[in-house]
């Protein structure tokens, strides 16, 4: 291939794709693999008026809550693993900012599955006798099967406009290559109309081949493709970095009220330029500690954690 | 040696799993309660999380099932779509859920308090795979605080279906699995009445009393005429569970 199919694009112009009113899901597991640097230049841009389609994706859904960019959330489970409720996401549905959908996580990835497969709902066994059945809107149906006598539960397909994914590298023709458990990506990426895929690292086609038994997303599902190092941070990605514990627990602590998380949004995001910008902010040393052991995969613990 | 209401219901919960089971973790205490498991009676206890990882074989103890030192030894790494499948499709023996609120029939709420579904009181996390665990593992042990604004008459909102409306209403319903087998909380070890699906209290923990129990529950709950006493955790389980957990994660917190 030649440089004329490079999918690269630079973050702000990647973030200025998303179109306010539109439907977004994002990466992102407990405290890892979110595409924060994409969400915090979304904020920056105030694309608002968003209906995020999400599996588990807490940070991303938190994080555009306290900004005030979501109307409605379809959704299994949003919970800050080890800490509890996401408090911006919460305080938004508490007062009726945020219209909410509930699903279960099967359920909401078989919507994702049903889209990719190109079908419009899928057959499932979650949900039957509970609210979680009725409360979404008409998105089920009980159904008979044709073949047996048995009851099933149809999940409508959900094909959402854009998917933000943050992975460990691709090529710039959109070859991207994600390390450890794939959480719920494959789906995201062939469940929805507009891919953009942030990396830690472009490397040359020839790489991501010489490593084809790692969990690759062929380019033919990506349109964009954007470099952007320690995109996830706070949350780690396996191998390059582990999460940052100790801006993890600031981040709690200010978002607990709405006058704590404006005074975080302002010093992480607000009154920052860019990702590199952020990053001096968040410094060489902290970002040293973060790193994984080639070995485990994950920061040693206590690694420096003397020195302060 | 003295322990914990946290060691006592990490060894009861434990004591529920079998060797050879296929175990659906969770974070907290379930994962202790495998781990241990895992060290005594059941060595080929196989551990699935729904971020994607089986059979892992942590060398530092996961601060959650999204953390990476769960992928250290993992017999194989996959999507959260690949776990929840094989769940539906009858492989999982055991699933492990937390409650915010659960009813006489088992039915649990982590969904929202108080208010309207449209403009709640209190917003919870909602029901991530727990719905999932509890309508297709073949049996789930439910592992919560025991107070009497958790054990509630009327739930706000089903979020995960126990026994629904008792007697055979859940198999009436469509659910493959059996149901939630236990209720281990801080207090007691409770069960379900076969028959009616109705709580029963099936043991007290050392030093508690049936009516502080039944204080702490908002509906009657079934007591039959031999209550048992749970067994107190040995020193070598508890030594067991200070060494996974000496960095204080989840039990014995030093933070």
């Amino acid at each position: 291939m030649s440089t004329e199919n490079t999918k690269l694009i630079k973050l702000d112009k990647a973030a200025s794709l998303i179109r306010s009113g539109s439907t977004i899901t994002f990466s992102g597991f407990a405290h890892s693999v979110t595409p924060l640097a994409f969400i915090r230049e979304m904020i920056r841009q105030r694309i608002g008026n968003l209906h995020l389609i999400g599996v588990g994706e807490a940070w991303a859904v938190d994080m555009l809550a306290g900004a005030n960019m979501l109307s409605q959330v379809s959704f299994s489970n949003f919970m800050f693993e080890g800490y509890g409720r996401c408090k911006n996401f919460s305080r938004g549905v508490e007062n009726g900012l945020i219209k909410v959908e509930d699903f279960s996580h099967f359920a909401q990835i078989s919507r994702f599955a049903a889209s990719a497969a190109g079908v419009p709902f899928l057959p499932i066994r979650s949900l039957l006798g509970t609210d979680v059945e009725t409360s979404n809107h008409g998105k089920t149906s009980k159904i008979e099967c044709p073949f047996t006598d048995e009851t099933l539960l149809a999940i409508a397909a959900v094909k959402p406009d854009y998917a933000v994914i943050h992975a460990h590298r691709a090529d710039q023709y959109g070859n991207v290559q994600l390390f450890g458990n794939s959480t719920s990506i494959d789906e995201q990426i062939r469940g929805s109309k507009t891919i953009i895929v942030t990396v830690e690292e472009i490397v040359p086609e020839e790489e991501i081949s010489k490593l084809s038994e790692v969990n690759t997303i062929p380019s033919f599902l990506i349109d964009y493709v954007v470099e952007v190092p320690y995109g996830a941070h706070p949350t780690g990605m396996y191998k390059y970095y582990s999460e940052d514990f100790g801006h993890i627990d600031y981040y709690m602590d200010l978002s607990k009220t709405e006058e704590g998380f404006n005074r975080y949004l302002n010093e992480f995001v607000l009154d920052v330029n860019d990702q590199w910008d952020y990053l001096q902010k968040i410094g060489l040393k902290k970002l040293h500690q973060l790193k994984a052991d080639p070995h485990l995969g994950y920061q040693l613990p206590n690694r420096l954690a003397k020195e302060d | 040696m003295g322990y914990s209401t946290e060691e006592l219901m990490i060894v009861a919960a434990s004591k529920q799993i079998k060797n050879n089971e296929v175990v659906f973790v969770g974070t907290g205490l379930p994962m202790l309660a495998c781990l241990v498991a895992k060290a005594t009676h059941a060595p080929n206890l196989y551990m699935l999380f729904e971020s994607g990882i089986i059979d892992p074989k942590p060398v530092h103890l996961p601060k959650g099932v999204g953390d990476f030192k769960l992928l250290k030894g993992a017999t194989k790494s996959t999507s959260l779509n690949y776990v929840l499948t094989l769940l539906q499709g009858g492989y999982i023996d055991v699933g492990f859920l937390g409650a915010a609120e659960v009813d006489q029939y088992g039915n649990i709420n982590t969904t929202y308090i108080g208010g309207t579904y449209d403009t709640p009181q209190l917003r919870l996390p909602g029901s991530g795979g727990a719905n999932d665990i509890a309508s297709n593992a073949k049996r789930t042990l439910v592992i919560m605080p025991h107070q009497k604004r958790k054990f509630k008459k009327n739930l706000s909102y089903l979020t995960t279906p126990g026994y629904l409306q008792g007697s055979d209403s859940r198999i009436k319903a469509g659910l493959k699995g059996d149901g939630p087998s236990r209720i281990i909380t801080d207090k007691a070890i409770l069960d379900f009445e076969p028959t009616s699906k109705k709580m029963r209290l099936l043991a007290l923990h050392p030093g508690v009393t049936l009516e502080e129990v039944q204080g702490l529950t908002e509906f009657e709950l079934v007591i039959p005429s031999n209550i048992e006493t749970t067994q107190e955790p040995t020193e070598s389980e508890l030594s067991l569970i200070r060494e996974f957990d000496k960095e204080g994660v989840y039990i014995n917190k030093t933070n």
